[in-house]
């Protein structure tokens, strides 16, 4: 088996929030334990609803925040506890593209300064190699040659992204990080983007961590998907297979929550009952019982670990098994099934 | 979907006119100039700026005078006056003015130029008067009682021509004779110096201070911000007491000691601004491509709070001339005979009762020149503030 480009192991990053003096500062568990391996070339995506942590895990994985506990090995080097001065090489080959492409370029800064950034960090070229490099950059992502010389907010939000992609691919990076690139865009502008990032990683092998909460998206691009609930991941599979059969109750909810473009057409909803609990204060057991319509003693007690439940799809569910099966068969109701 | 079938095409009617295209968003920097060209007392303020600085460091070099050259005969001028015009036997005319605070008459011409100090005959100390000769008339001074009258023999009175400006010294002199027009430029120059060197000394130390303060955050902004807090309770007067006994008094110890302390104002306006910045994501993202933090400050967190910067640096300029005035004022700032905006104003407060001209025009000075910044300041920030306007 091939080494991993990326390899997560019990990741936790966890945050001390302020509290009055001589109180126990609370903690909050953004990432609890994430164990992840991302294969050389291909698109991972990583869903969960707001607050499950999926924007700190890219952030962490890429350095942004200090890792509390576990390992981030990146092409056989551990890189989770080394100091930014080793970082170089880490630097230059994982890049990172941003939700929001307003706040991500700075406004102080021309377009073809921003995209030569990162070659002039990392000390590429002359200034006169970097501006050719630039326009080749603008011209592969399909913004005219004199941009260039402009200011990001003369774009629109397409095309500031695009900016934002031509940064992350300047320096040829293996592993690019896209935390939702394509939330704060138009759906129509959404689909060019998308497209974009697919050419991309055909031409150049990029690798994608590819965090959104756009189930219909993420499913186009990704080869596999992991379901975040709370910081941990509770679902990994490929991505025909698990919306083939989703074996966690709340990949279930999450899909029949998609949203289909036709008014007529009848929906079985299994709505999902209160809101996502406090990463302050995550329940016990099963980190989703509180939400699940499964649960059962057996779930306040015992946390489920990810388990194969066969075909490389990964499960963090007692009833994962079952669910898998009655998955196979038509969508009906979730309890009567279980019952 | 790119194609647009033929029938939807049509031709605008004759007589009507296309819609415009909208000519493109102007930039920042236009947006910036259009504000605050459109904010008249900045506008005003900027030209009395440009012109205070020519008239500073250009003006000097036009005029006759010097700031130090002492003229006894021709102490306490005053700006205009009334001139009196007597004619002798001969068809001589003599244009004299009298100043009546020292009881002295001066020839003038009649355009209003000095040709100095007339000489009169033996004063009566018990009559208390003093004669004046112009050819065969004779002018008597009384001044036993006041307002001084001019008397002819036959004992009326003389009665003046008329009033005239000063042309010699258009502001007048001092006490010791020095016109006070160039005295003031000089002035200016000082004050305006001390002002902008202090400013940039402030700017240097205050924008890495808090530049730095700001952006390493935790523990070392803890230290850095007590610390200036420990400078700001520091009385400046004090301050600068105890500096004259290290340097002399003068010049250096002044912009010493504006440019020590007056930065903190500057770092903790740096430091808010960078606490906020330092979260944006566009410097997350220089971070992930392994920008140092020197150049995460210099081309990412300072740029983007230039605007704040020059708002505050044009708010110090007229603290800075104040202070540098109130030092002078109070016999700290410059040594005699240089003459600061601040040292004029002492000096005519001495004599304030007899000439008030001497005070008004160094006064005026100071309080234009901070109207004009703080003007300035308060346009600068209107303008450069994108939420506003539009």
């Amino acid at each position: 088996m091939t080494q991993p480009l990326l390899q997560l192991r019990d990741l936790h990053k966890h945050f001390r929030l302020p509290a009055a003096p001589f109180a126990p500062k609370p903690i909050l568990r953004a990432v609890d334990g994430v164990d992840l391996d991302l294969m050389k070339g291909e698109t991972l995506g990583l869903v969960g609803e707001s607050g499950c942590g999926k924007s700190t895990l890219a952030r962490t994985v890429i350095r942004l925040h200090e890792p509390t506990s576990g390992s981030i090995v990146f092409d056989g080097q551990e890189v989770g506890k080394a100091p930014e001065g080793l970082l170089g090489n880490f630097r230059r080959r994982v890049q990172m593209i941003f939700q929001d492409p307003y706040a991500s370029l700075n406004p102080r800064m021309s377009v073809g300064d921003l995209i030569a950034e990162p070659l002039e960090i990392a000390g590429v070229g002359t200034p006169a190699e970097r501006r050719k490099k630039v326009a080749g950059l603008l011209d592969r992502v399909g913004l005219p040659s004199d941009s260039a010389q402009r200011f990001a907010h003369e774009f629109s939000g397409g095309q500031r992204q695009r900016i934002g992609i031509a940064r992350a691919i300047a320096l040829e990076p293996d592993l690019v990080i896209c935390d939702e690139p394509i939330s704060a865009l138009d759906v129509s502008v959404q689909a060019q983007v998308v497209n974009m990032l697919e050419d991309l990683q055909a031409d150049l092998g990029l690798t994608y961590l590819f965090i959104t909460h756009d189930l219909s998206m993420v499913r186009h691009i990704s080869d596999r998907i992991g379901v975040m609930y709370l910081g941990k991941i509770v679902e990994l599979a490929s991505s025909a297979d698990l919306y083939h059969r989703p074996s966690h109750p709340y990949t279930r909810a999450l899909l029949s929550a998609i949203p289909v473009p036709d008014p007529e057409a009848a929906r079985a909803v299994e709505p999902m009952q209160g809101e996502i609990p406090s990463p302050i204060d995550i329940p016990s057991g099963c980190r989703f019982r509180t939400r699940c319509p499964l649960a059962t003693e057996l779930c306040a007690k015992v946390e489920p670990q990810l388990t194969d439940i066969g075909g490389g799809h990964l499960a963090a569910c007692h009833f994962a098994g079952e669910l898998a099966q009655q998955a196979n068969g038509v969508r009906a109701p979730l309890q009567e099934r279980v019952q | 979907m790119t194609d647009i079938s033929p029938e939807m095409w049509a031709k605008v009617p004759a007589g009507e006119k296309a819609a415009p295209i909208p000519p493109p968003a102007p930039t920042y920097g236009q947006e910036v100039r259009r504000r605050l060209w459109a904010n008249k007392p900045a506008v005003v303020s900027i030209v009395f700026i440009v012109l205070l600085v020519i008239a500073a460091f250009f003006g000097p070099y036009l005029s006759p005078h010097t700031y130090f050259k002492q003229d006894l005969k021709l102490a306490n001028i005053p700006p205009f006056f009334e001139t009196y015009a007597v004619t002798d036997g001969a068809g001589e005319t003599t244009r004299f003015f009298l100043n009546a605070s020292n009881f002295n008459l001066y020839e003038v011409d009649a355009e209003g130029n000095m040709l100095g100090l007339l000489r009169g005959g033996r004063k009566d100390m018990i009559k208390k008067s003093q004669p004046y000769e112009f050819g065969d008339q004779t002018l008597t001074l009384d001044y036993s009682k006041l307002p001084v009258r001019l008397l002819l023999e036959d004992g009326s009175e003389v009665r003046p021509s008329g009033w005239s400006w000063n042309r010699t010294y258009l502001f007048g002199t001092d006490q010791l004779g020095r016109d006070i027009l160039v005295r003031q430029l000089y002035g200016a120059q000082i004050s305006l110096t001390v002002a902008f060197v202090a400013t940039l000394v402030n700017f240097f130390i205050g924008v890495f201070y808090g530049g730095i303060a700001g952006y390493m955050g935790g523990k070392v902004d803890a230290v850095m911000m007590r610390f200036v807090e420990i400078i700001s309770t520091i009385p400046l007067t004090l301050y600068v007491v105890l500096l004259m006994v290290v340097f002399d008094s003068g010049l250096l110890s002044i912009i010493v000691a504006i440019g020590s302390v007056f930065w903190v104002d500057m770092a903790r306006i740096v430091r808010g601004q960078i606490l906020s910045l330092k979260s944006q994501d566009y410097v997350a993202a220089a971070r992930t491509m392994g920008a140092s933090p020197a150049r995460i400050l210099t081309r990412h967190l300072l740029p983007n709070s230039i605007g704040p910067i020059i708002v505050t640096l044009t708010m110090l300029i007229p603290s800075a001339i104040f202070i540098e005035s109130f030092m002078s004022f109070i016999g700290l700032g410059v040594t005699p005979p240089l003459a600061s905006w601040g040292s004029l104003t002492s000096e005519a407060v001495e004599t304030l009762r007899a000439y008030p001209h001497q005070l008004f025009f160094p006064a005026a000075a100071i309080s234009l020149t901070m109207f004009a910044f703080n003007f300035l300041g308060d346009g600068l920030r209107d303008a450069l503030d994108p939420r506003v306007g539009r």
